[in-house]
């Protein structure tokens, strides 16, 4: 699924209510929206060309924003390792069982 | 039979706590525990001097020797004593293992031992053997001389040397510290098969375990008690006497004369405050609750430092002085312009899953122990390939990684020369790796903390009948955090949020409880002792459930004292339980029972018994003690003195025969019919 894109030379995002909404817009907690879903969902996103944005400010905010989520995506299997392995021992030992 | 204790200390040094040695208290103890050789044994050193002055001034043969700290354990090397040339040459090396031992840590090296002692034949070398601080076994093998005996800490331990055929033959010697203060002298020396003393002669004793005693003529089946003379088995034995004629005394004094002893005072066991006997489980028991909440520990060492809100507020200013940034474009200069002006930095990737897959590759392929069972599915080459591969990808990684860290620092470098000479405010950065881990962790966090408070049974314990069980149990308020909690402050705040894991944290760290204590909070540990019928024990049950507590535990220590259980206990508990767990344990270890109550003292079967009289001599007070087995008609005393053993069984067990006959004859009699 998208969650930025690239249209009528602005960038834009995905926000919590489903709505594309323009990048210089967004907010922290679409920021974490964002976030949650990098990990969680199958993270979709245009690639950032200079050419393609003509506002510049948009350039700025979506270039930062699409590089550190392309970053991220890029460690998402380390992501799952390292959460899969985390705190492993002690859920298993304190886990409740049925009988219990 | 000679009586030999080759390990004595005549001078304080690094290794020991400060004491003046007194020559004549050295003098007292020798002709007290009537001793026919002595070696002096000082931690890394021998004082030619000294040594003289004690030879010339005691009756007896006195060997030059030295106790060395020898990798980290310790080794008597005794040498002769008959020619001069030698002793000084063995004075000399001593100098030398003394100019290399500067603080109670530290040893000398079994190369520098060779190297200063080439010839060790020449001398009586005994190691610390099942004593603290040993010569481990690969070391004693790798000295260069034969080594047949070993010096041990206890009667226990020397007896179980000799049953063992595999074992060196067992010394015990007093390893004593002589001082004008001193009160109390050691037994613990050993008798030797031999009629003139030489060095050779003890030599070739110490090679045979059949030459070794701890007594003059009982073998091992005794000790001696006290230094004033009174054996004992080193089995059961039972002290009687009335009140007052010193069997406390008797007792404390084989306390004080020997080490690591179990001692069970009289009344000492009586348990009539539950709430006081929960805490005392709960610290004999320290072991369950840590090992339980061990994984919990490091959970909560992981976690504890997370601020959830810092990293919203880190993501906030990043977006802040990003869109800041973007509007402020207009205004841009040539330095904010700049593109590294405006630039993240790199991400490095973590390499430690890489580092556990690399690990685990290398133990398929070095192990021998499964090796057929793997290279049935992997075959050595692969595995080595694999290993290769992955190690290729993470040198890869890692120079990648190098790369990034370099750029990243040019960065900061540039934007912070940039930045002084802009009015355009800097993006900041933010790591959303790390912020998405948090939260991962946080996560988790809560799900273990709610399983975690989950009342359950986590372990249990059978002491001879009884059952200990623990159980975790939610904390009901913040009165009973004070549990676990020593300091004086309100945890009211804290407890507010105990049903929300994540605030109980942060409440917990504001209201300053230690960082490494944390843990402790979450959920309690409950101590229950149950009888034997599943019901929570009563008062008179946990005092029998301690007695036989400290009973077990007694097996850890060289010898077991207990001074009249019969003041806590019924007769039936006594008959039942205590006496056959006595003549267990007094299979392995001496144990002692003061007693003037016929169902203890008649009924245990002891191996040995004493009795103490009180005589006034001369208008003052004299203990004495008479000694001897059950069946004996006689009891004797160290100087002969015999006294009648039916009279005393009678009078101290029963009252005197009249008594016992009328209570016998008519009481019980009368209530039979």
């Amino acid at each position: 699924m998208k969650y930025l894109k690239i249209e009528n030379n602005k960038g834009h995002y995905l926000s919590q209510l489903n709505e594309w909404t323009e990048i210089d817009k967004i907010s922290k907690e679409d920021l974490m929206y964002l976030l949650n879903n990098a990990i969680t969902d199958d993270f979709e996103m245009d690639e950032y060309l200079e050419e393609s944005i003509g506002h510049k400010a948009h350039q700025i905010v979506y270039k930062s924003i699409q590089e550190k989520f392309s970053e991220l995506l890029g460690n998402k299997n380390v992501f799952k390792d390292e959460c899969d392995s985390l705190f492993k021992t002690a859920i298993e030992k304190y886990e409740v069982t049925e009988e219990e | 039979m000679k009586k030999i204790d080759l390990h004595i200390h005549t001078i304080s040094t690094v290794s020991d706590y400060h004491f003046d040695f007194d020559l004549s208290k050295l003098k007292e103890y020798i002709e007290k525990l009537e001793i026919d050789c002595i070696a002096i044994t000082n931690h890394n050193t021998f004082d030619f001097n000294q040594y003289n002055t004690i030879k010339d001034n005691l009756d007896i043969i006195v060997f030059p020797g030295i106790e060395i700290d020898l990798e980290r354990g310790h080794l008597l090397v005794i040498s002769d004593n008959d020619d001069l040339s030698e002793i000084n040459d063995f004075s000399k090396k001593c100098k030398r293992v003394n100019n290399l031992i500067e603080t109670k840590d530290d040893y000398i090296t079994l190369d520098e031992f060779k190297d200063i002692f080439p010839n060790l034949d020449k001398y009586l070398v005994i190691p610390h053997y099942h004593k603290k601080p040993i010569i481990k076994p690969k070391v004693i093998e790798q000295i260069e001389t034969l080594i047949t005996a070993g010096e041990v800490s206890s009667y226990k331990k020397f007896k179980t040397c000799i049953k063992d055929s595999e074992s060196l033959v067992p010394v015990i010697f007093s390893d004593s510290r002589y001082f004008s203060e001193m009160k109390n002298f050691s037994t613990q020396q050993t008798w030797v098969d031999l009629e003139e003393i030489t060095l050779s002669g003890i030599k070739s004793c110490l090679t045979d375990k059949q030459k070794v005693f701890l007594t003059k003529e009982e073998g091992n089946e005794f000790f001696r008690a006290t230094a004033e003379g009174l054996m004992l088995s080193t089995g059961l034995n039972v002290i009687l006497g009335q009140r007052s004629t010193g069997k406390t005394v008797t007792l404390n004094k084989i306390h004080n004369t020997h080490e690591n002893i179990k001692y069970i005072k009289q009344f000492s066991l009586l348990q009539d405050d539950a709430q006081k006997f929960e805490e005392l489980l709960s610290r004999r028991h320290s072991s369950v609750s840590e090992d339980y909440l061990k994984e919990f520990k490091k959970v909560v060492d992981s976690v504890k430092d997370i601020d959830l809100k810092q990293n919203e507020v880190e993501i906030e200013n990043y977006l802040n002085s990003l869109l800041k940034f973007a509007s402020d474009n207009e205004k841009a200069d040539a330095y904010s312009n700049t593109k590294l002006f405006s630039e993240n930095h790199f991400g490095e990737k973590d390499l430690l899953g890489l580092k556990k897959l690399i690990n685990a590759t290398v133990a398929l392929k070095e192990n021998t122990e499964y090796k057929t069972i793997i290279n049935r599915h992997l075959n050595a080459k692969s595995l080595e390939s694999l290993e290769l591969d992955l190690m290729k990808e993470y040198i890869e990684i890692e120079e990648s990684n190098l790369k990034k860290d370099w750029v990243n620092t040019l960065i900061t470098k540039v934007k912070d020369e940039l930045r002084f000479r802009t009015s355009s405010s800097i993006p900041t950065d933010v790591d959303f790796y790390r912020t998405l881990i948090d939260n991962e962790k946080i996560k988790k966090f809560i799900t273990i903390v709610n399983n975690i408070k989950s009342e359950k049974e986590i372990d249990k314990k059978e002491i001879r009948g009884f059952k200990i069980v623990a159980s975790t149990k939610r904390f009901s308020n913040a009165s009973h955090l004070k549990k676990v909690c020593s300091r004086q402050i309100s945890l009211v705040p804290a407890f507010n949020k105990y049903h929300e894991p994540y605030s109980y944290l942060l409440a917990l760290k504001k209201a300053e409880i230690e960082d490494t204590e944390i843990f402790k909070y979450f959920v309690d540990i409950e101590y229950k002792t149950l009888n034997k019928l599943g019901f929570p024990v009563s008062g008179g049950e946990r005092s029998e459930f301690n007695l036989l507590h400290e009973i077990n535990d007694a097996l850890k220590h060289n010898m077991l004292l207990i001074d009249e259980p019969e003041s806590s206990f019924d007769n039936i508990f006594l008959k039942n339980e205590v006496n056959e767990l006595l003549r267990d344990i007094s299979k392995s270890i001496p144990v002692i029972i003061v007693t003037h109550n016929s169902t203890v003292g008649a009924s245990i079967k002891p191996n040995f018994i004493a009795c103490t009289k009180r005589e006034i001599v001369n208008g003052e007070i004299e203990y004495k003690t008479f000694s001897g087995f059950p069946a004996d008609k006689q009891l004797k005393s160290v100087d002969g003195e015999t006294i009648d053993n039916f009279e005393i069984m009678l009078n101290c067990l029963e009252a005197g025969q009249d008594e016992y006959n009328r209570r016998r004859n008519q009481a019980y009699e009368i209530l039979k019919n």
